[in-house]
């Protein structure tokens, strides 16, 4: 037992469930290689395997990354802001950016003439529909962030004052 | 006798890691670590489970056994893996089956996000190939991430008519997802023990609890994807995660809005059906046009008969169907995109139309449409739901005759049925005693 482990890394119940895990993958596989746009659905299904790992998240690491230099922690704390914007920037940027990355074919037009003669409906308001959720989103995210700023101010004023009254003997 | 060592491969990359990604300290954010990861995946573990078992169901909904009926290419194992008949009762059942099935995939789309992101460290870890058992998980772990991307954005885009590649939807989604649940169903054995392990250690809600000020980065483990050198926190785990489950809950809910119709659809926002198309009796939601299928006047006028055949054959007119007992339902026409609409039907049982082909006790039916082409333009039906009182070939909607987007002269309405198989503008029907 320790020299298979020794050679093949895992137990033999590992080698024998990635067997059947691949012997119903290849089954689906030789099922695609057998149909006319075979080589379409692997490019595809390729393109699948990098399209977050490589694509994605290098790009919306980078946004994060310069979002989060110039918004937020630390340097936002040491520049006496109370309340960091960067997470009231962020939250409606993702949600807004996901609405389109899922719904992008409607919000785009990208597939008009066949959703408007399948569905007897408009592909229009789709774009107007995602600018408004994406609006939405932003003015209650602005309006919360402005409560909070707000409340940190009189909050620091009170502490303020507070140290003022108490520190009255050394006046 | 002393036995030889195994002759252990040696290793041929540098034990050090090269600057980049593959070293730990490259990554730094203090909310990555198996506790996200572990409570992601089983949040997602019920939803592939439910989306997989509806869309196999989806496949045996439409008694691929029958007909013309299978759209896969032929010759799978069991074509692939059904052979039930369909049921006709109760008649939401196809619309419940795919809007769950359309639902639990919108519901898992961000968390399955929010996961591959969680896990990116281990995409880079060093040495890339411990052993052999660890290369057959990693090329399983391709397969999972490329299959589970492929299968949820190819569902995505078919609810949206977006056709962007070039080979058949549904074959590639079929297969595309066969390939994911086997890496999956791999995935989850290895990996549940882990999971369960780390939640029932650091508890479900307790990382929740933590404000800003107390978020502490989950320890660092040697293989494992908390940071060696965490940053400051900038967002509490409990934000980091209501994000993702807003835009999960947020998709859930245009999928299941449509799925459900009624008052709720136009509460649908970006769905595809989420647009009221007005009160009239004819005016609910369509699934091809006949203006798209080149449908017009010249076919559905007064030349129009159906055909129907069986032990004989018969040419009715529509005032001759009219004539013929009149039956009255409220049944859904659910579409394999999730959405659903119910109305109020009213034709001939399909039962009395075998017995006017002389056939009573019908096995099947082929149906076919004026539609030129199409794998859709045809369906077969089971002795079940020729049977069942409330399948109609219907004439009319909500009171008034069918407009021609709804099938007029006449359309198929079968409980439980699929929506493509409820063929519209109905030209003939063949009764099949075995």
């Amino acid at each position: 037992m320790a020299r298979w482990r020794a050679l093949y890394g895992a137990s033999p119940l590992h080698l024998m469930a990635v067997i059947a895990s691949f012997a119903v993958a290849g089954y689906a596989f030789f099922r695609i290689f057998d149909t006319p746009t075979a080589l379409g659905f692997f490019v595809w299904f390729g393109a699948a395997i990098v399209a977050h790992d490589l694509i994605a998240f290098p790009l919306y690491s980078l946004l994060n990354l310069i979002a989060t230099r110039t918004l937020g922690g630390e340097r936002a704390r040491e520049a006496s802001r109370a309340v960091p914007a960067l997470n009231y920037l962020r939250i409606p940027f993702v949600l807004s950016a996901f609405a389109l990355l899922l719904f992008f074919p409607l919000i785009l037009g990208l597939s008009a003439d066949n959703y408007e003669g399948d569905t007897a409906l408009s592909v229009g308001v789709f774009l107007e529909r995602w600018l408004g959720l994406s609006a939405a989103l932003f003015i209650g995210s602005a309006l919360v962030y402005a409560v909070r700023v707000r409340r940190a101010h009189v909050d620091a004023r009170r502490e303020a004052e507070a140290g003022d009254a108490g520190g009255g003997d050394d006046a | 006798m002393k036995l030889p060592r195994p002759n252990l491969p040696r290793p041929r990359v540098p034990e050090e890691p090269p600057p980049g990604p593959t070293r730990p300290e490259f990554w730094r954010s203090p909310l990555r670590g198996p506790w996200l990861t572990s409570l992601l995946g089983s949040v997602l573990l019920p939803l592939v489970i439910v989306c997989a078992v509806t869309g196999f169901l989806s496949q045996a909904s439409y008694n691929p056994d029958l007909g013309r009926n299978s759209l896969l290419p032929s010759g799978g194992i069991g074509a692939d893996l059904f052979f039930f008949t369909w049921p006709t009762s109760p008649s939401w059942i196809y619309a419940l089956n795919q809007g769950l099935h359309v639902t639990s995939g919108l519901l898992a789309i961000p968390i399955l996000l929010a996961k591959l992101w969680s896990v990116m460290p281990k995409l880079f870890e060093w040495p890339p190939i411990r052993s052999l058992a660890h290369l057959l998980e990693r090329a399983s772990l391709a397969l999972l991430v490329g299959g589970s991307i492929f299968v949820f954005f190819t569902g995505l885009l078919n609810i949206q008519v977006y056709y962007p590649w070039p080979f058949r939807f549904l074959t590639a989604h079929y297969y595309g997802a066969l390939v994911f649940i086997a890496a999956f169903a791999l995935h989850v054995a290895l990996k549940l023990p882990l999971a369960w392990r780390t939640l029932r250690d650091r508890g479900v809600v307790a990382p929740l609890r933590a404000d800003l000020a107390h978020t502490e980065p989950e320890p660092y483990e040697e293989g494992h994807t908390a940071p060696l050198e965490p940053g400051p926190p900038t967002i509490t785990r409990r934000a980091m995660l209501g994000t993702v489950a807003a835009a999960s809950l947020g998709a859930g809910w245009i999928a299941a809005t449509q799925a459900i119709g009624g008052p709720l659809r136009s509460l649908g926002l970006l769905g595809p059906h989420s647009t009221k198309i007005g009160d009239g009796p004819n005016e609910f939601q369509v699934n091809k046009t006949a203006a798209k299928v080149g449908i017009g006047q010249a076919e559905t006028g007064a030349g129009w008969r159906l055909k129907l055949s069986g032990a004989s054959e018969a040419e009715l007119t529509r005032e001759q169907l009219l004539a013929l007992p009149q039956h009255s339902y409220d049944l859904p026409i659910a579409c394999v995109e999730g959405w659903s609409t119910t109305q109020r039907w009213t034709g001939v049982r399909l039962r009395d139309l075998a017995a006017e082909a002389g056939v009573p006790e019908a096995k099947s039916v082929l149906v076919e449409s004026l539609q030129k082409g199409g794998a859709l333009r045809q369906a077969t039906f089971a002795a079940n739901q020729i049977a069942d009182e409330q399948s109609l070939l219907a004439l009319r909607v909500n009171g008034v005759d069918l407009s021609l987007d709804h099938g007029f002269p006449a359309r198929i309405v079968v409980p439980g049925a699929p929506g493509v198989h409820c063929t519209k503008w109905v030209s003939a029907m063949q009764f099949e005693v075995s």
